[in-house]
């Protein structure tokens, strides 16, 4: 072990000076918040943030190219202006509220010490010569990386970066400094900054990875190191994380994401290795998981058109990430489908909850960037790239393959500019906005900053709008994220949607149904509740809402507002409850259609879309609310042979 | 300055003290660490190198390995060191120019570090914060009501009513928007209305008069605005951590520079023409 201290002795030189830095961080910005400031009486508005965020401390990012770490990262997210790796002055026109900075907890902050590392004290032959690719330039760089990731998913990293042990010392350094950084940063009530890393496990390069974050300061979260992904498994890091709890009485989530590359292997029916699922296993995932993160740069995960075949909505983001895992080195079958999309894994959840009596898919929606930038942009008009490579330096990077799964049939096209995570809470802290995500009034838009507001009950109506409707919300229903008890009759939900007020106007709301037949079939079905102009021009016919139009101008890529409307509200009955059936709810807004960044990119740029970009160029935005749940009233009624009809998986 | 004022001058810089034991630590090491022989076949794994790899599973998970996974992470450590022994055989630790490049950058990284954990005195940070007012000022707040319609026709009819002494209850067309802000923020202002009404507000009067209708991306507003602060600079105190966050980031390239500037002193160079 002595020998590996020699490559690093300078960076350990170097750290032993952060190490022995004073603490300069107040108590308030150090703690949860709470306390910090005064709440509201009832979450009052969403707050905005990104949960999925890399800086130069992620081996992959670094290896993409990029030299701003996490400092550069709050500031941005904070409002200020950075300049980003390839030299552009770059500032958010709206800041956010919350970050989450979840750099990899393999090898964190490995590249930058390779490349940081004398090159002739690197033993590893495959290290060295990744060292000498992202030293030659920027495209060998990208190789480099490129490699690097196809050997984590085929788990052929060379020893000396898989080795915890070895690499332990450094890791804590690099996670205290960053930990003392992000509490520099957070400030109750203006803006917070969560600890948290991302866990990358990706066996045979199917996507299981997992955002950790924490809900306490670096007095607490330095108390541990994040936890390898490398062999590792999914169970070791729901002990790792009440291992936490328990030693330091704080709390830690687990936000699975990039499930559409899992190859079905996020939402398995069964345990991992293929046995009944246990309702030990369910209980843990469902406590440690409560949120998802549906949408971000590499795709959405919401539903694939052929899960979902009377969805005309299905299949946003699906192109190009359908065809295999993250590496593309195993393609995707139809039956493996089940298993990467959440409006199916909250069907089976329901299914199994029927059969255990317990839901390990019971979880909220969020959206993020997944950027390896540093910058937490989700904005169209304005796409900084899924990591420096192909920053809008790289004109032509919306018709270039890929760097994972080159030739396969992934092109820049395929990436989405990134999602949002917003959280209803009574004000902007660590412990409200945690609190938030654990009890899932939470929800997801693929970029757009408009407000959802969703309650479920069972007496809603439409007046209640034009009084305190949030009060009566709160007060006689649950807001997303929560669960109904059957009362014999059909539930209500009261929606609200606010678009953003410098977007796009809204096409319609749609109420997402999701249910556990009387015969034990699992159903679902997509309902258009409310929608713009619909007294007059947009009547239904036979049944369906026209679309809403299109005013995007392909030459320019600009749009107006001249459909659509600013605010949709709506109390909504579910015509066809049946009592005793155990369904769930969520919600989708659409906006009216706009430019995505490839036709931002193709305008600016001067490029030329092929045909099937060019059709993919203008898209409608969408929000996701956190599922609200209707159980069964508790009968101590056991029935037999419903097991087969709870399995099965159907339209 | 004579040389040795000169001298004297480094010695008393502690960026020099770090340069220097950083050097001294990387030599000893560089050094020592090629004492394994590479001929050597015999591994031997001390009590000690076990302690070690069992105390690193037990700060990650919070408890001692069982004996099977201390084999496991054992066994691990074999294969890295047989490995790495082999790597040494074929002689892959040679030199390169890259290295060059490599330890000039290393010397600007610890620079950088040293700014990055540098703690700014009191007179350091009050300097930067009096240099550097417009960076810590807070934002404008406003305090104003509005009436929303969905066009432009509807609000103009409404400024009309407002005039003539209407109440503004009732007149607005439905949306979830705050009828008023009392001492809101701008960010608080741009999250709910946007920008083109953030800005709008920048232009009205304050007072007691309806004014507009100006425009939002969500539709018109009539609106009276009654308070509009710019942004002051809050005291020193009062905003520390982000005077010093700012201190430091800055100061982090000066650092390189000057150390960089430090050693170029005592060099004489000749460019050939």
């Amino acid at each position: 072990m002595r020998k590996s201290v020699a490559k690093w002795a300078l960076v350990g030189a170097a750290s032993l000076a952060l190490a022995a830095c004073g603490d300069s961080v107040s108590e308030e910005q150090a703690g949860d918040g709470e306390g910090a400031i005064e709440l509201a009486e009832f979450p009052d508005r969403p707050y905005w943030g990104d949960t999925h965020l890399h800086t130069d401390n992620s081996v992959d990012a670094f290896g993409f190219g990029v030299r701003l770490g996490p400092e550069e990262a709050l500031k941005f997210a904070r409002g200020e202006e950075v300049t980003a790796t390839t030299g552009g002055k770059a500032k958010l026109a709206r800041p956010l509220d919350f970050l989450v900075i979840a750099d990899h907890s393999d090898g964190l902050g490995a590249t930058r010490r390779l490349y940081d590392a004398p090159r002739m004290l690197i033993r590893d032959p495959t290290l060295r010569r990744w060292h000498d690719m992202m030293h030659e330039s920027p495209e060998q760089s990208l190789a480099a990386t490129g490699e690097l990731i196809n050997a984590a998913a085929e788990g052929n990293l060379p020893e000396a970066m898989m080795d915890q042990e070895a690499n332990e010392e450094n890791t804590r350094d690099i996670w205290q400094a960053h930990l003392e950084t992000v509490d520099r940063y957070n400030e109750p009530g203006v803006f917070t900054a969560f600890g948290g890393f991302e866990w990358t496990l990706m066996p045979d390069g199917n996507n299981l990875h997992r955002v950790v974050m924490f809900r306490d300061g670096a007095d607490k979260t330095n108390q541990v190191i994040p936890y390898p992904g490398l062999n590792t498994e999914v169970e070791g890091l729901w002990d790792y994380m009440d291992a936490y709890a328990e030693k330091t009485g704080g709390e830690a989530l687990a936000i699975p994401h990039n499930s559409n590359l899992s190859n079905g292997l996020m939402f398995q029916l069964t345990m991992p290795d293929g046995s009944p699922m246990t309702a030990e296993y369910a209980r843990k995932r469902a406590r440690s998981e409560p949120v998802v993160e549906v949408t971000q740069i590499k795709g959405d995960s919401e539903t694939h058109p052929l899960l979902s075949l009377n969805d005309e909505q299905a299949g946003f983001g699906v192109k190009g990430w359908e065809l295999g895992n993250l590496p593309l080195t195993a393609k995707t079958t139809p039956d493996m489908l089940f298993g990467s999309y959440i409006r199916q894994a909250l069907k089976r959840g329901i299914s199994l909850e029927e059969k255990m009596g317990v839901n390990p898919y019971a979880f909220g929606l969020i959206g993020s960037t997944d950027s390896h930038t540093s910058l937490a942009t989700g904005d169209e008009d304005n796409f900084w790239g899924k990591h420096t490579g192909n920053e809008y330096t790289n004109k032509d990077r919306a018709m270039a393959e890929q760097n994972l799964g080159t030739r396969e049939g992934r092109m820049g096209w395929h990436y989405l500019a990134g999602g949002y995570a917003a959280a209803w809470a009574r004000g902007n802290t660590r412990a409200e906005i945690f609190d938030a995500f654990k009890r899932r009034e939470v929800y997801a838009t693929t970029g757009s900053r408009m407000t959802v507001r969703v309650f479920g009950g069972f007496d809603f109506a439409q007046e209640n709008f034009d009084e305190d409707w949030v009060r009566m919300g709160y007060e006689s229903g649950v807001p997303m994220g929560g669960e109904l008890t059957d009362e014999g009759k059909s539930p209500r939900l009261m929606i609200m949607a606010t678009k953003d007020p410098d977007g796009a106007n809204l096409d319609r709301i749609q109420v997402i149904k999701g249910w556990v037949a009387g015969n034990g079939e699992l159903r679902e079905e997509v309902y258009n509740v409310a929608w713009s102009d619909m007294e007059d021009k947009r009547e239904r016919v036979r049944g369906n809402v026209p679309p809403v139009g299109d005013t995007v101008n392909r030459e320019d890529a600009t749009y107006t507002n001249d459909i659509g409307a600013p605010e949709l509200r709506i109390v909504w009955r579910d015509p066809y409850y049946r009592e005793g059936e155990r369904a769930f709810y969520y919600v989708r807004v659409l906006e009216i259609p706009t430019p995505r960044w490839t036709l931002f990119d193709a305008v600016r740029f001067g490029i030329e879309l092929s045909d099937e970009a060019m059709k993919d160029a203008v898209a409608q935005e969408r929000a996701y609310s956190s599922p609200i749940w209707l159980n069964p009233k508790p009968e101590p009624i056991m029935e037999e042979g419903n097991e087969q009809g709870a399995a099965a998986e159907t339209q | 300055m004579t040389f040795q004022d000169r001298l004297r001058g480094w010695l008393k810089e502690p960026l020099v003290h770090f340069l220097i034991g950083g050097l001294v630590i990387y030599l000893l090491f560089a050094w020592r660490g090629e004492e394994v022989d590479p001929a050597s076949r015999t591994i031997e794994i001390s009590r000690e190198d076990k302690a070690r790899v069992s105390l690193g599973f037990e700060r990650l998970m919070g408890r001692a390995p069982t004996d099977a996974e201390l084999d496991l992470q054992t066994q691990r450590f074999v294969r890295e060191e047989v490995l790495y022994r082999e790597a040494l055989r074929l002689g892959l630790d040679g030199d390169d120019a890259v290295v060059r490049r490599r330890l000039a950058q290393k010397m600007d990284l610890i620079a950088a570090s040293q700014a990055e954990s540098a703690q700014p005195t009191d007179e350091a940070l009050e300097e930067w914060y009096k240099a550097n007012p417009a960076r810590f000022a807070e934002d404008a707040r406003y305090s104003f009501e509005q009436v929303f319609k969905l066009d432009a026709d509807g609000a103009a009819t409404v400024v009309g009513q407002l005039s003539r002494g209407a109440d503004a209850q009732g007149l607005s067309d439905p949306i979830s928007l705050s009828k008023a802000l009392d001492n809101a923020n701008r960010k608080q202002v741009l999250d709910q209305f946007g920008e083109q009404f953030a800005k709008a507000l920048d232009q009205l009067e304050v007072g007691d008069t309806w004014q507009g209708p100006v425009q939002s991306g969500l539709g018109w507003h009539v609106v009276r605005l009654t308070a509009r602060e710019p942004g002051k600079v809050p005291p020193l105190d009062e905003v520390r951590e982000d005077v010093a966050n700012d201190w430091r980031s800055s100061t982090i390239e000066k650092r390189k520079d000057e150390a960089y500037q430090l050693l170029r002193e005592q060099y004489d160079v000749e460019i050939a023409q």
